[in-house]
């Protein structure tokens, strides 16, 4: 029987299984709640709009991990410096029209961001770039309490408004299918999703730096017999991870309403996400946050959504126990090529 | 590297310094060789997480002192004046620091009232500190067991409060929704102290008004997704939606209950009484209703009103004193806790021992604040409510275009 279970078809029937299993428990905690069939496409719908931010975070988790072996804690706020960037410049007295304003202000941010990303790397990993990757972790939590109290300091506890991208207003288009609610901000959401994955996929696939990226995440002593500086790729990997926290952030701004201290949340959840994904895939990590999303507002809503980020957290310790080389990962080797 | 380590070593030094200096802020106390000099003790939550409430209320301390200054003191009814000093401290936000600060106020600086503290949690801590020591307490936070001993239903003997309570909004929120023909009520909230107390004093209120609680959700401050809690809303089928937050989750839940039941009334409670709440829930604002203490919605309140006079003098101190910074209801909780204190202060003979004084100020509190028009409300002190407001302190407002205007009872 174990037997079975460990081989290839065995491993299939138990997935499938799980699946059925576990949207047999929702539907039948659901019609307990009453719930009615386009809620559940809500939820659904829902749960793939904060889950693709969830990807995009674990996309940043990915490729610092990846090349240093750092869990970069400082994520989340690479978010919230994101969106808060791009409202400051937004609402700055630029002569612009309208949309052109908005275009400037998201790639002037990205940039920052990604400028601040680079920094934070030379400033704090690359002077103790000889410690344990553990160390190195702890500074980035380190990290994450200064951008934070930095960004109390610069804009104050009060929380802002960025414009949706569609009206360039508070108010967003909002597409009803029957009572099921669709705002156009979640499509640009997603469309930022799937261009970010095909930019990050020319960049890693087809570029000398994105090449020589993944020559030092696959073995870094290599790397550095061919001429790749390793120190470069750590910062070169900081300054990608703070842009696609940025991106995240910024699509993210106009259906939250970004606040100092956005990341935090932000980033655990980003990381659970990154953790389904197993850490080192980057296909792990956007089935892992659509997953994780999608999971968490469904089980709040066939229960009781107070538990919402609960469900995550349990998710976490689940994978960790079980499946620590992530649902995608065949086997267990993967969390061990960075070492 | 020695010279490295030395340069931290006195940076540190620097920063340690400068902070003893900031936080000790010693006021001088001259000898005037009337009477006593009075001390007012004052503990409030200027830095850590109620910073943004506890700071507007030390300033308002800092300023009443130099209002005193600069009328050379109180005189009592025997015609002696005398100075009045007050003991600012902060607690940082954490119920230990406050424990330790009352009781250094009372034990050691000698205050005869005690005004603290910012949070409900942090008052709660030092409850015991001012019945044992018999010494009047007056808390600038709202909860219920501030005041009422929540094992006894006793009223605490020396626990006074002055902000207006969830209840007070409950009872405004529940004769509204009554009137309106709603029967059926959702409730959402978020998951902090808050929140649990709009739920609490909401539901008390509602279920004595008659109306039906058919579900209550709870949502974390860093949630952005509601459609959980929306799918259960309109699987229970209420008829209004209570929202129990403040911004910026309130805003986004007005904003999502809005969407996907654009005809549903909402109220919301007295957290969301600031501009941020317009600014970040646009037109979803619109036609939302909920109480306000009476300093954020100024304009509104009518000149007849006998809290306008008091109310505009402490606007335009506060903008002089602080060079215009924005006005908080919080500043506001702790104007009236100072003040009454003087109040009870100037009523007192010179001579008295220090127990005399404090209980005489605790007996004045009690039964001399008798309609006493303050920021937070008129107070009528009783030995059963240490804190003397009612329903009527606060305002009705409704969102019209992205400003609140007064709603009263006779519109709905």
């Amino acid at each position: 029987m174990r037997q079975f279970f460990r081989g290839k078809i065995g491993k299939i029937v138990l997935a499938t299984g799980l699946v059925f299993a576990a949207i047999a428990l929702c539907v039948w905690l659901g019609s307990r709640q009453r719930l009615l069939p386009q809620h559940y496409v809500q939820l659904t719908l829902d749960g793939m709009r904060g889950g693709s931010i969830y990807a995009l975070m674990a996309l940043g988790f990915v490729v610092v991990y990846r090349v240093t072996g750092v869990i970069n804690f400082a994520q989340g706020e690479f978010v919230m410096l994101g969106a808060m960037l791009c409202l400051t410049i937004h609402k700055l007295p630029l002569p612009l029209p309208p949309a052109l304003k908005l275009i400037v202000a998201i790639i002037a941010a990205i940039v920052l961001a990604t400028l601040i990303g680079a920094a934070v790397e030379r400033l704090t990993i690359h002077p103790a770039r000889r410690s344990p990757p553990v160390t190195l972790t702890i500074i980035t939590v380190g990290v994450t309490i200064t951008l934070r109290a930095g960004a109390l300091l610069a804009w104050g506890a009060d929380p802002y408004v960025l414009p949706a991208f569609s009206t360039l207003a508070l108010e967003d288009h909002i597409f009803r299918f029957g009572s099921v609610i669709l705002q156009a901000q979640t499509l640009w959401i997603w469309g930022t999703l799937i261009v970010v994955l095909v930019l990050l996929y020319f960049f890693l696939e087809h570029t000398i730096m994105g090449k020589a990226l993944r020559a030092c995440a696959v073995n870094q002593r290599g790397a550095q017999l061919v001429g790749i500086n390793p120190g470069r790729m750590s910062m070169l990997s900081f300054a990608l991870a703070a842009a696609l926290g940025a991106i995240g952030g910024i699509v993210l701004g106009p259906v939250t309403r970004p606040i100092y201290d956005m990341g935090l949340m932000l980033g655990l959840k980003g990381f659970v996400a990154a953790i389904m994904g197993g850490l080192v895939s980057v296909p792990g990590a956007v089935v892992g946050g659509l997953l994780l999303g999608v999971t968490e507002n469904l089980a709040a809503g066939v229960t009781n959504p107070t538990y919402k980020s609960v469900f995550a957290f349990v998710i976490l310790i689940a994978i960790l126990l079980f499946r620590p080389q992530g649902i995608l990962g065949g086997t267990g080797q993967a969390t061990e090529e960075v070492k | 590297m020695s010279i490295r380590s030395k340069i931290l070593a006195i940076v540190t030094l620097l920063a340690i310094v400068g902070l003893d200096v900031t936080a000790c802020n010693s006021g001088t106390s001259q000898e005037t060789g009337q009477g006593v000099t009075y001390k007012i003790g004052f503990n409030s939550s200027a830095t850590g997480a109620s910073a943004s409430l506890g700071l507007p209320e030390a300033k308002t301390a800092e300023m009443i002192q130099k209002q005193i200054n600069d009328q050379g003191g109180i005189t009592g009814p025997d015609g002696v004046k005398h100075d009045v000093k007050i003991v600012i401290y902060d607690d940082e936000s954490v119920a230990d620091n406050a424990v330790s600060n009352v009781t250094r106020l009372i034990q050691e600086d000698e205050a005869v009232a005690v005004v603290s503290t910012t949070g409900s949690g942090t008052t709660i801590a030092h409850i015991p500190v001012c019945e044992e020591n018999e010494t009047p307490c007056i808390s600038m936070a709202s909860a219920q067991p501030i005041t009422v001993n929540a094992d006894t239903g006793e009223t605490y003997r020396w626990m006074f409060k002055t902000p207006q309570t969830n209840g007070h909004a409950g009872e405004w929120q529940a004769a509204y929704l009554k009137a309106t023909g709603v029967s059926s009520v959702c409730i959402l909230y978020t998951d902090d102290g808050y929140g649990k107390d709009c739920l609490a004093n909401f539901k008390a209120t509602a279920e004595a008004a008659g109306l039906e609680i058919v579900y209550e959700g709870a949502y974390a401050t860093s949630d952005t997704e509601f459609s959980a809690q929306i799918a259960q809303v309109q699987a229970s089928g209420c008829q209004a939606v209570e929202v129990g937050s403040t911004p910026p989750v309130a805003s986004l839940a007005t904003v999502a209950v809005h969407t996907a039941l654009p005809e549903i009334p909402i109220t919301l409670g007295h957290g969301v009484c600031n501009q941020a709440f317009i600014d970040t829930a646009g037109a979803a604002a619109n036609g939302t209703v909920f109480p306000c203490g009476k300093i954020t919605v100024l304009d509104q309140v009518a000149d007849s009103d006998p809290q306008k006079t008091v109310l505009q003098k402490y606007i335009d101190d506060y903008t002089a004193f602080t060079n215009g910074e924005p006005i908080s209801t919080f500043g506001g909780h702790a104007w009236d806790a100072v003040e009454m204190t003087l109040n009870a202060l100037e009523s007192l003979n010179d001579g008295m021992s220090l127990e005399e004084q404090r209980t005489a100020v605790r007996d004045y509190l009690e039964n001399q604040i008798q309609g006493w028009p303050g920021i937070g409300g008129v107070f009528t002190m009783s030995p059963a409510d240490h804190n003397g407001l009612t329903k009527e302190s606060l305002l009705f407002v409704t969102v019209e275009d992205g400003r609140w205007v007064a709603f009263p009872e006779s519109e709905w």
